[in-house]
């Protein structure tokens, strides 16, 4: 098992500027994962990750809390419902949005050290 | 950050890669798990007095002040000789105590209890449901009795669980044998995830390695979205034994074509309405293959489709 390099939550998220949506805010990151099919986050997202994604119905939360994902960020400005924003503060995620494009947020992101680099490589 | 569980309670300077129990546990554990309950309260009428005797009798220096279960300030030993010190201690709390109190959410990981109390410097924390209404008090004791005696029953288990293999004796499965069991419906997206949920919350109570958790997890999720998406209606049944976890998903119809290209990466069949919510990625089947230690799928073009996937519990420590 790989154990993730940990990046710091609040640094990150302020180079993105990014509104959050949930009271519960990690400290740590493990890394990014960036999809719009849920099956490929299942798939391929490791925990303790944030996820990138446009979607914005309850499943994301189901499906972060399967996988252990830390956070989600909404691109394009999307922003949830608050019953799931709820789900998800009950689920322990942390949900934030940006009005950046999913590559622009990503851009920010490696451009502020999230690199996705593993501590053991 | 600092990661204070961590340092605090890495006691394993072997393999780094190797988390260990402690450290899983404070992930794990909430909140509400090692919270004193129920909280001793008082009235924003009660006099300061009343609460000064209050203390004195239970042995405790904050008091939490709540009307109707919510949490209104706090009165703390030192605002007590304030009073006394000025002679307003026949005042009413609300008149005097500490308003705008920092409280932490009942659900929120014991590693995030510990990271508040090193940012904030407080003896304890009043804590709240997700009604803000009081539930209980925590105190870095609290955490640390919490931790010390569920390390002591996964200690108790091991024990006795290695008592059990030594003695020749097979585990009798229908003892810890739980089943989670719910009806899917065509079409209810919102639903999903359903008996993901709770099944990941057994296995969670029982300290099923994370990685096993969360591959049972994908299991059924994935299986459930199928129901949904693909069949007429079905039903999904986990079966958690301590040894292994079953998911089976059983649909009415219409049965999948052909299986063999249903297990490929990319195929699928689904509409335009759960694409557009992220589902029908062909991916569904293979991530259900990657996730089982044994799979078996029939389908009947007239019947249905009937899934058995298998996932094996192999406790920590076990060789693999």
């Amino acid at each position: 098992m790989k154990t993730p390099a940990m990046h710091e939550f609040p640094p990150l998220m302020a180079a993105l500027g990014a509104e959050p949506l949930t009271d519960h805010m990690p400290d740590t990151l493990a890394g990014c994962y960036i999809s719009d099919l849920l099956s490929d986050v299942l798939a391929h997202a490791e925990p303790g990750m944030v996820w990138l994604t446009i979607q914005i119905h309850r499943n994301v939360v189901s499906v972060a809390a399967t996988k252990d994902i830390t956070a989600i960020l909404f691109t394009c400005g999307r922003r949830p419902e608050p019953d799931i924003i709820a789900e998800a503060e009950e689920e322990g995620i942390a949900l934030l949005t940006t009005p950046l494009t999913t590559y622009e947020a990503a851009g920010k992101l490696w451009e502020a050290g999230l690199q996705g680099e593993h501590a053991d490589e | 950050m600092h990661l204070a569980p961590a340092s605090l309670l890495d006691a394993d300077a072997g393999d780094a890669r190797k988390i260990s129990v402690a450290q899983v546990l404070v992930y794990e554990l909430r909140v509400r798990d090692a919270m004193s309950k129920p909280p001793i309260t008082a009235a924003p009428t009660d006099s300061l007095r009343t609460i000064q005797e209050l203390m004195k009798s239970r042995r405790i220096s904050g008091v939490p002040i709540t009307r109707d279960g919510l949490l209104l300030g706090i009165v703390s030993i030192e605002d007590i000789i304030n009073a006394l010190d000025h002679g307003y201690i026949n005042e009413p709390a609300e008149t005097h105590m500490a308003r705008n109190v920092v409280s932490l959410r009942d659900h929120f990981s014991l590693l995030r209890a510990v990271a508040e109390f090193d940012r904030r410097e407080f003896g304890r924390f009043p804590v709240v449901d997700g009604n803000d209404h009081l539930v209980g008090i925590i105190t870095r004791g609290d955490i640390t009795t919490c931790l010390m005696q569920h390390l002591e029953r996964r200690a108790e288990e091991a024990i006795a669980q290695e008592a059990t293999l030594r003695a020749g004796q097979a585990t009798d499965g229908a003892v810890d044998q739980v089943v989670v069991r719910a009806h899917v419906r065509t079409g209810d997206y919102d639903s999903a995830g359903k008996v993901s949920q709770r099944m990941r919350q057994v296995l969670r109570d029982r300290g099923v390695a994370p990685e096993i958790r969360r591959r049972a997890a994908v299991v059924a999720y994935e299986a459930e979205t199928n129901i949904i998406i693909h069949s007429l209606g079905g039903e999904i049944i986990a079966t958690i034994d301590p040894d292994k976890v079953v998911i089976e998903a059983i649909d009415v119809g219409p049965g999948i074509g052909d299986v063999d290209q249903a297990m490929q990466e990319g195929w699928s069949t689904a509409g335009r309405l759960p694409r557009e919510l992220g589902f029908g990625a062909g991916m569904g089947l293979p991530n259900i293959k990657r996730c089982s230690d044994v799979l078996e799928i029939v389908s009947d073009g007239q019947k249905g489709t009937r899934l058995r996937s298998e996932i094996r519990i192999r406790k920590p420590g076990a060789t693999t």
